[in-house]
């Protein structure tokens, strides 16, 4: 544990004058933010804007088939966000905090596709998708867990095509199934709503 | 016989060590060689301490690119596993999510099942 906590501060130090030169998009309650960092016993934070996504591009190796579809994806993006908190037991966070992650995003332009919550474990998870003139232009993703909260902001064009080559590789499969979300996005409320104690789509 | 052998070698002697003055312009011809010298040797000094001075920058320009590149490399490749990390925790929620709505996906089809069981009964 001790190491991963080094290796992500180290990985964080590393890109922090980058990190410090981009203002991140993903503007979260500084008291919030504070709070969990001071629970978790891991945060990882990724902040990534053009320019570095587009240097980081140019290091994936075109005949590599992961690095290419990966290539592929984030030269058109504007920025990836990530925020990552561990913690060593549940319950460091609440409800409330995270109602006030998902308010940061509860704005016309983005579009709620998903939202599930499981009724035993409390785990929720959001995915919300900012469309403008019915093109998808960024991804917002909450996923709270008992013991991991992960909070992914990715801006920019978002290629369904692109997704879902990435179906297919280690540790991205999931990514490619956001096309067949986005549609099933798009239809009526099939689901329980969100925080009503089951676990449902929206 | 002998003294005037004597006298001959003596008056030769005198002349061969007469003081006899230098030609003109020899000490000018001198002087310019000697500078020439000077001038050639500085030449050639100042030939190989450009040639050394050369050397150690392109030396320190080459020390400089393999750093510089070094460096970006580094740096991409750091910024290379900073996307993968940031995607890999994307697909780690999404992949989360999914099986949570497949759970209950599950959940709804067992109570379907069950109410249409109790509705046969």
């Amino acid at each position: 544990m001790k190491r991963r906590v080094a290796i992500s501060m180290l990985g964080a130090t590393l890109l922090c004058a980058t990190a410090l030169a981009q203002s991140s998009p993903l503007q979260l309650p500084t008291p919030l933010e504070k709070d969990l960092a001071a629970r978790a016993s891991n945060v990882t934070e990724v902040t990534l804007g053009k320019d570095m996504l587009a240097f980081a591009a140019k290091f994936m190796n075109g005949n590599d088939k992961n690095d290419a579809a990966t290539r592929q994806l984030i030269e058109g993006l504007d920025g990836i966000y990530v925020r990552d908190y561990e913690f060593d037991k549940p319950g460091q966070y609440s409800l409330d905090q995270l109602e006030s992650l998902r308010k940061v995003f509860a704005t016309p332009e983005w579009t709620p596709i998903v939202h599930v919550r499981e009724r035993n474990s409390g785990e929720t998870t959001d995915v919300m998708m900012k469309m403008v003139n019915g093109e998808s232009r960024g991804m917002f993703v909450l996923d709270a867990e008992p013991k991991e909260l992960a909070i992914v902001l990715i801006l920019g064009p978002i290629r369904m095509d692109d997704l879902g080559a990435l179906k297919g590789l280690d540790g991205l499969g999931a990514l490619g199934a956001v096309p067949q979300m986005q549609q099933r996005g798009a239809k009526p409320n099939t689901g329980a709503k969100p925080g009503d104690g089951k676990g449902g789509t929206q | 016989m002998e003294l005037e052998g004597m006298e001959e070698f003596e008056r030769e002697l005198k002349q061969a060590l007469e003081r006899m003055p230098a030609p003109p312009g020899l000490k000018h011809r001198l002087m310019v060689k000697k500078q020439e010298q000077f001038a050639m040797r500085r030449r050639r000094v100042v030939w190989w301490q450009r040639l050394a001075v050369a050397a150690a920058l392109i030396c320190m320009l080459a020390g400089a690119w393999t750093w510089r590149n070094a460096e970006q490399r580094r740096e991409g490749e750091e910024a290379r596993r900073q996307v993968i990390l940031a995607l890999r925790i994307t697909s780690r929620a999404l992949n989360q999510m999914q099986s949570q709505l497949a759970a209950h996906n599950q959940d709804v089809q067992s109570q379907t099942r069950t109410g249409s069981l109790n509705e046969q009964e």
